[in-house]
């Protein structure tokens, strides 16, 4: 971290502007850039190892990187103001979309637009499998777990929570680290 | 004047969504071969219906893993079979909705709750929506600020490596699942499912912006050639 920490205010308005100059996406892209390369807040290296503690938590990764960097300066007040700065106006403008969707969404029109808007909003949540196989990919018993899990979701109607609570501390047993793999057995 | 239009719009609405709702879950049954029953919302004043919104996303905030997508088909659960707040299109414009607008897209709790509460009113559905997004972010900000500030002592411990190992293929398996369930959900013609298909190849072998699909998609949903 840099010589002069920032205050509530700077950190608000720090997400403001990353939150801002994310309309069209890439919000991950501009924490960086904002946080990293114009304020100095972190290293590069601290702004990582934050993703790290980002990707791993519960929580949306952005949302959890905003705490990270609130946390780092100002604990848990930080996190709170970083998360304003960064939520208060996407969520706003959100909100009052969604207003103009219950009131408009049966004219004909805006649902046939609608209608498209999903198909390719459905290939997206489609893709988000695909796009972290390749990391499991050579790892047999993560495919089979992976395999059990969608199985247990989708043919037998399991819940998230149970599958969480269930396989959760099974799959962590396995893969307790230690030196030679042996049985499975926390 | 807005107030009043929005009130009418509010009660059209709640109508028409009756109907709906009896064609959405109809179909939601057919399509996964589940016998879902005709879905009945429970009776609860507005506060407890604003009640079970919080209690719902507090209580499932700590399950979202791998970036929040994993509780995608949770939350269709919840709000379509489970609650009855929002018809199975419905859920899928919302989805969509939340896709397409600036910021996290993980932003949909906020509209969900926003459409659990439409039929009490805009006023009513605008502080359930607030206080949808804050019930799901609180625990999971919390857990975050912890797991910062031990960070040091945690970054070695077994605990994480095993989680990290662990949870990983769990989340493999659900993020899949809710692809097809999304899918389902979306429920469009042959034309709406290829461009499903060509989207979904698009977002893994080029990084075009995903707005670019969905404004594309909706120009042919526009034209009529995908339907559902």
């Amino acid at each position: 971290m840099t010589e002069q920490p920032p205050s509530h205010r700077e950190l608000f308005i720090g997400m403001l502007q990353v939150a801002l100059s994310s309309f069209g996406g890439g919000l991950s892209a501009w924490s960086q850039r904002i946080v990293v390369e114009q304020r100095g807040w972190f290293s590069n290296e601290e702004f990582l190892a934050g993703l790290t503690v980002a990707r791993l938590f519960p929580g949306p990764n952005q949302i959890n990187m905003a705490v990270y960097i609130g946390t780092a300066f100002h604990g848990l007040s930080g996190a709170l103001v970083a998360l304003a700065g960064m939520l208060m106006v996407p969520f706003t403008l959100l909100m009052l979309l969604g207003v103009a969707y219950f009131s408009f969404h049966t004219l004909p029109a805006v649902d046939r637009v609608l209608a498209g808007v999903v198909a390719a909003a459905a290939g997206m949540a489609l893709s988000m499998g695909f796009k972290i196989l390749d990391q499991y990919w050579k790892d047999p018993v993560a495919l089979l777990l992976a395999a059990a899990t969608f199985v247990a979701m989708e043919f037998f109607h399991v819940r998230l929570v149970p599958v969480v609570l269930i396989a959760g501390p099974l799959a962590m047993a396995w893969d307790w680290p230690r030196s030679g793999r042996s049985q499975n057995q926390p | 004047m807005t107030l009043p239009f929005l009130l009418t719009g509010a009660s059209q609405s709640a109508v028409l969504l009756a109907d709906l709702a009896a064609v959405g879950t109809a179909s939601v049954a057919a399509a996964s071969g589940a016998a879902t029953a005709e879905c009945t919302p429970t009776s609860l004043t507005d506060l407890g219906h604003l009640l079970q919104v919080l209690g719902t996303f507090l209580g499932l905030s700590l399950f979202s893993l791998g970036g929040g997508n994993t509780l995608l088909s949770e939350y269709q659960h919840i709000s379509v079979n489970q609650f009855c707040w929002l018809t199975s299109s419905q859920f899928a414009d919302l989805y969509a909705l939340a896709e397409a607008a600036p910021g996290p897209s993980s932003m949909l709790v906020g509209l969900l709750g926003l459409g659990a509460a439409w039929p009490e009113g805009p006023w009513w559905a605008l502080l359930s929506g607030y206080g949808a997004e804050l019930a799901i972010l609180l625990p999971s900000t919390i857990l975050m600020v912890l797991a910062c500030l031990s960070w040091s002592r945690l970054k070695d411990s077994p605990w994480r490596v095993a989680f990290e190992r662990g949870l990983g293929p769990i989340t493999l398996g659900i993020l899949f699942e809710v692809g097809i369930k999304i899918l389902r959900t979306a429920d469009t013609n042959a034309a709406g499912l290829v461009v499903s298909l060509v989207v979904c190849a698009l977002m893994l072998r080029t990084r075009i912006s995903p707005l670019w699909f969905m404004a594309f998609a909706g120009l042919l949903g526009g034209l009529g050639v995908i339907n559902r």
